[in-house]
């Protein structure tokens, strides 16, 4: 089949093009097995060897690629033409500023991820054996979910709050805080519940659930984000997950 | 501006799920409705400070214009209830959200359920008066002037909530966001934990007062039968004499069930929460947008704090009075020159 890809272009170094744009490409013998981000380089091998975009491991892991195709933010290494149709629009993720094309800067999404805390913490002397802190398994099912965030920012972009204002600590940084706060050997949950208790922090959270289906790995991103709201709320992360309504992967 | 024209224009091209578009119209019906509540409390305390504009102000509201207004009121205030109470579920049980999306679509279609009857009463009253050759209505001039000094002081309120915040800024300069965070330990902020839970539990105390109010005055009666003379005011056993707006609400204020004036209690309730609730949720669109410019952030908090002010103590100040007869007789008065 014949795909067209409609493109948005920007470079800011080059006179003509330093405003973005539109470019279309026409592509020839697409299969409705591949996935757009093989048609990029498709794109970028065969027509514009200028396109810029970022990839890294090409399987869904790495979460350099999240772009917004057809306008939905999704990984293009992950997504098939077969769901995209014949006609494909793919630009930068928003809320970022863009650095070239299809590549944003993710320092803002970074420096709300460190903000955080993402790292375990326990002070505690480490068990006799010397070796790695147990916890049991239904313990463990309660952050099973958030602990499969790549950090590609599919979700913190497609978030109207996060587009508006940029200071908002959006749903990836809550998602890690979640995969923390609620890991029961972890001993800072109070103070990232501090740090996402401020006026940019959960609050600006509207519900507007667009992170949950942008979400390549399928976290209940919405879902985290409300029960880190409730520890908030009751000051606790003590009796808000219920193993028992955790979905099981695999 | 680039923020709020950004998210506008994003927003209409993101495809997002029926979540973003319950969004959308919980943010737009809320602003709608904060409007009205501004005309409608500040009209109505009028029964009680100027008898004369008030009969003027139900006069502009018995007119096409304002029926047009009054109907899309209605739709607002009801999907704005049903949405609400489905971003409270979702709040308190996020484990359910697999059915938010079917839990959004029921909130349409159970707007338009409620609605579908609520408009047939409407739109009953509304028969009756645009069919009845005696009915005299303002011209569209008219009711355009008359909200003059609404416009004029909203505006006066905007101007006045950004020059106190530019003043603001020149005496206590605000520190940027990094400046403010060095060296100090997040605490989280109480005030923002204080609204989040206001908003969903005054919600949800709103919903049955609010539904109450829409169906003694849209639907039981409408607002053509607040003029309508020696009619039984609703709620109460007394009937309109005088046939003036004014008479019509004192009669619901004095309305005694034992020794509580149960609608000026309710009313009471219903102005507290509502405009709390309203100017909280302006505060929280306006500053979701203002966040590049300190001065008009702060303007728009300062903005809100006008607004609620001005309303309770106008609200407040007219529930606790009393009006007369000298007030029904000026009403009388107002009304024989209204149409002349």
């Amino acid at each position: 089949m014949e795909v067209t890809f409609r493109i948005r272009r920007y470079n800011p170094e080059e006179p003509g093009k330093n405003k973005p744009y539109w470019q279309e490409f026409t592509l020839k013998d697409v299969k409705e097995t591949d996935r757009v981000l093989e048609l990029l380089h498709r794109v970028k091998w065969e027509q514009d060897g200028t396109l810029g975009f970022r990839r890294s491991c090409s399987h869904g892991i790495c979460g350099s690629d999240a772009m917004r195709i057809n306008g939905r933010n999704a990984l293009a290494c992950k997504l098939l033409i077969r769901s995209c149709g014949p006609k494909v629009q793919v630009e930068p993720i928003l809320g970022l500023p863009v650095l070239k094309d299809l590549i944003v800067d993710m320092e803002p999404f970074f420096a709300h991820y460190r903000s955080v805390m993402p790292f375990f913490v326990n002070n505690d002397p480490v068990p006799a054996d010397g070796r790695e802190r147990l916890q049991d398994a239904e313990e463990q099912q309660i952050i099973n979910d958030t602990t499969n965030c790549i950090l590609c920012a599919c979700c913190t972009t497609s978030c109207p709050s996060f587009w508006a204002n940029g200071e908002y600590v959006g749903p990836a940084a809550m998602v890690q805080a979640h995969r923390f706060i609620f890991d029961t050997r972890d001993q800072a949950s109070q103070e990232r519940i501090a740090v996402l208790a401020e006026p940019d922090g959960v609050w600006r959270c509207r519900t507007i659930f667009n992170c949950t289906p942008a979400c390549p790995r399928g976290i209940e991103v919405t879902r985290a984000i409300g029960e880190v709201k409730l520890a908030i709320m009751r000051g606790t992360r003590e009796g808000i997950i219920n193993p028992k309504d955790i979905k099981v992967h695999g | 501006m680039t923020s709020l024209v950004l998210t506008i224009t994003e927003t209409l091209r993101y495809r997002g799920a029926i979540g973003q578009w319950s969004w959308v119209l919980h943010r737009l019906s809320g602003l709608g409705v904060v409007l009205f509540i501004t005309l409608h409390v500040v009209d109505t305390s009028w029964a009680l400070f100027y008898p004369d504009l008030y009969v003027e102000a139900i006069a502009t509201y018995q007119t096409p214009l304002f029926t047009i207004g009054e109907f899309v009121l209605v739709a607002c205030v009801i999907y704005h209830a049903l949405n609400g109470l489905r971003i409270v579920v979702f709040d308190f049980k996020p484990v359910w959200w697999k059915y938010q999306q079917k839990a959004a679509g029921w909130v349409l279609i159970g707007t338009l359920v409620i609605l579908v009857p609520v408009f047939i009463g409407m739109f009953g009253h509304v028969m009756r008066f645009y069919g009845d050759p005696e009915s005299k209505f303002l011209g569209i001039g008219d009711v355009l002037t008359a909200q003059l000094p609404f416009a004029a002081g909203i505006g006066a309120a905007i101007i006045g909530a950004i020059l106190f915040s530019g003043v603001v800024g020149i005496i206590r300069p605000e520190q940027s966001k990094a400046e403010r965070k060095a060296g100090v330990k997040p605490k989280g902020s109480k005030l923002e934990r204080f609204w989040w839970s206001f908003m969903r539990l005054s919600g949800l105390v709103i919903l049955p007062l609010v539904f109450g109010h829409l169906a003694m005055m849209h639907v039981i009666q409408g607002v053509f039968d607040i003029t309508a003379a020696d009619f039984t005011v609703v709620g109460t056993t007394t009937a309109n004499v005088t046939g003036t707006a004014v008479e019509f609400v004192a009669n619901r204020w004095n309305y005694l069930i034992g020794p509580l004036a149960i609608w000026r209690l309710y009313d009471l309730a219903l102005l507290a929460l509502v405009t709390v609730h309203g100017f909280n949720g302006l505060r929280l669109v306006l500053t979701d947008y203002t966040g590049f410019s300190p001065l008009l952030k702060r303007g728009a908090i300062y903005l809100c704090v006008i607004g609620a002010v001005v309303l309770l103590v106008l609200g407040a100040g007219a529930l606790f009075g009393t009006i007369d007869d000298s007030m029904k007789k000026m009403a009388q008065e107002a009304m024989a020159n209204l149409h002349q």
